[in-house]
Formats: C-alpha cells, sequence, structure tokens
C-alpha cells in the first residue's frame, strides 16, 4: 500500500502516463481512499492548467525580427 | 492557419507569416537555448537558429512537424555553440521562493501531516486574473534552475511529449522525469502559498 509521501513522488509520473501498470494501479487505489491526495493531484493538474496558460511575455522586438527574416527569405532564389 | 499554409507563405517571404511564426515558436526556442547554453548566450543562439530556419527553409522536408525542425535546429544550434561543459550541475536543485512539497509535510508513516488544503480558486482562469500571481510564478520559474525551468515550460506551456524533451537536450528519460517533478512541486507550493495568504 503507498503512503500518500510515495504518492506524492510518484505524482509527475502518474499525470504523465509514465507509470507502469501495477505502479497506476497501486495509484489509484490510494486515490480511492485518501481525500488529501486526491485534492493533491487536482490541484497539481491545476497547477499544470495555469503552466500552460501563463501569457509568455510578447516582445515588441519579436515583430522585427520577423520582419527582418521575411525580408531575408524574399532575398534568396 | 494550417501548417501547410503557414509553410507556403513563409515560403513567399510573407511577413505577418513570419510573425506568427516567430511569436508562435520563440518561446519553446528559447527554453531549448537556455537548456544547452544558460541564459547568457540563449538569445544570440536563437537569433542564429532563426537565420538557419531561413536559409534552410526551402529544402524542409516536412517529414517532421514544423515545430520539431525548429526545435531541431535550435538545439542543434546550441549544441554547435557549446564548446565548454554544462555550467551547471545536471539535477541542480535550487531554493525555490516558496519551498517544495518536502518531508515535513509527511508524518513519520508517511501520511499527510500537513495536507493540502481546499483552493478558493480553482481554475486557472480565475487564478490568472491576479496579476501578483503571474508575477509571483514568474519569479519562481525564475528561481528554477536553467534546465529544471526549460523542462517545464517545454512539457507545459509548449506541449511537448517527455521523449521529444529527452532528444532536443540529450537527457536520459528518468532525468527529465525528475526535473520535471521538482519543477511542478515548487511551481504548486507558490500556488498553494498564494492561495493561503493572498499575496506572494
Amino acid at each position: 500500500m503507498l503512503t500518500c509521501q510515495e504518492l506524492v513522488a510518484h505524482s509527475s509520473d502518474y499525470l504523465d502516463g509514465q507509470l507502469r501498470l501495477r505502479e497506476r494501479i497501486a495509484v489509484r487505489a490510494h486515490l480511492a481512499m485518501c481525500r488529501h491526495c486526491r485534492r493533491f493531484i487536482r490541484q497539481m493538474k491545476v497547477t499544470q492548467a495555469v503552466l500552460r496558460q501563463l501569457p509568455e511575455q510578447s516582445l515588441p522586438e519579436l515583430d522585427a525580427l520577423a520582419d527582418r527574416l521575411a525580408e531575408q527569405r524574399r532575398q534568396q532564389p | 492557419m494550417d501548417e501547410q499554409q503557414l509553410l507556403q507563405r513563409l515560403l513567399a517571404g510573407e511577413q505577418q507569416a513570419f510573425r506568427e511564426l516567430v511569436a508562435r515558436y520563440q518561446g519553446a526556442m528559447r527554453a531549448v537555448a537556455y537548456a544547452i547554453v544558460g541564459s547568457r548566450n540563449a538569445d544570440e543562439v536563437v537569433q542564429d537558429a532563426w537565420l538557419a530556419v531561413v536559409r534552410n527553409l526551402a529544402g524542409f522536408q516536412q517529414r517532421a512537424s514544423l515545430k520539431t525542425w525548429l526545435l531541431t535546429i535550435t538545439a542543434n544550434t546550441a549544441k554547435s555553440r557549446l564548446k565548454q561543459q554544462r555550467r551547471e550541475p545536471l539535477l541542480d536543485d535550487l531554493p525555490a521562493p516558496h519551498g517544495s512539497v518536502g518531508t515535513e509535510r509527511f508524518a513519520a508513516d508517511g501520511h499527510w501531516q500537513a495536507p493540502p488544503s481546499q483552493w478558493e480558486q480553482d481554475t486557472p482562469e480565475a487564478l490568472l486574473a491576479a496579476s501578483e500571481l503571474r508575477e509571483c510564478l514568474e519569479k519562481t520559474i525564475a528561481s528554477l534552475s536553467e534546465m529544471q525551468s526549460s523542462v517545464l515550460l517545454l512539457r507545459e506551456r509548449q506541449g511537448l511529449e517527455l521523449e521529444e524533451i529527452c532528444n532536443l537536450l540529450d537527457l536520459s528519460l528518468s532525468n527529465v522525469r525528475v526535473l520535471l517533478h521538482r519543477a511542478r512541486l515548487k511551481v504548486f507550493a507558490t500556488l498553494e502559498h498564494f492561495e493561503e495568504t493572498g499575496q506572494c
């Protein structure tokens, strides 16, 4: 039986689908019984979603770079 | 615009297409360069990689996706720049502003001693509405080692598969898993801290 600490240690692998079948079953069995760990996994998923949606700093110089690249492309044969 | 259309417009040298390409992939390319050559030379490597992309655009065979092709060029540009050894131990774990989810959270029997509490804001939209939290997250990401932050951004923000990250950065799968897990727990700790205190 996994402890909560072990579940946390396995949490990223669980979220990334990196666990072997036996480990995945152990994680699921633990989650079925432990509300703290269910909450932890839910919050880890929120953490992932936050990172996915965290706006990238848009730099004004990026458009200038793009324009230079387009110019170079046009100059190529 | 799908990739095929984008490619045609790039080949025609269309300015708007290049703006879209740069906006879409600059972040991922920078993360790859940052992981390999570090912060000092990352911008220069990305610039060089873009020039190589333009030079080789007509020869792009579409055997891989445009994204994979761009990131491979970036990784190769970075590796050829890298003459010295890596500047930092690969699995270096630097302290983060709000810590991680460490052993102090658990009792001797491995059960939670300080379990996670309910989050008031539990959607990314609600959380990211707070500009203070956005800045706070940027700070936490900046506190990670170059390798940790790059792996985190390539996985979460850019959606790369773990295997792709391994190939680009010449890392083993187990190292990528360790880097990713440690980085995620630090970001988790920042969110948790913000939920509990309302501040960074």
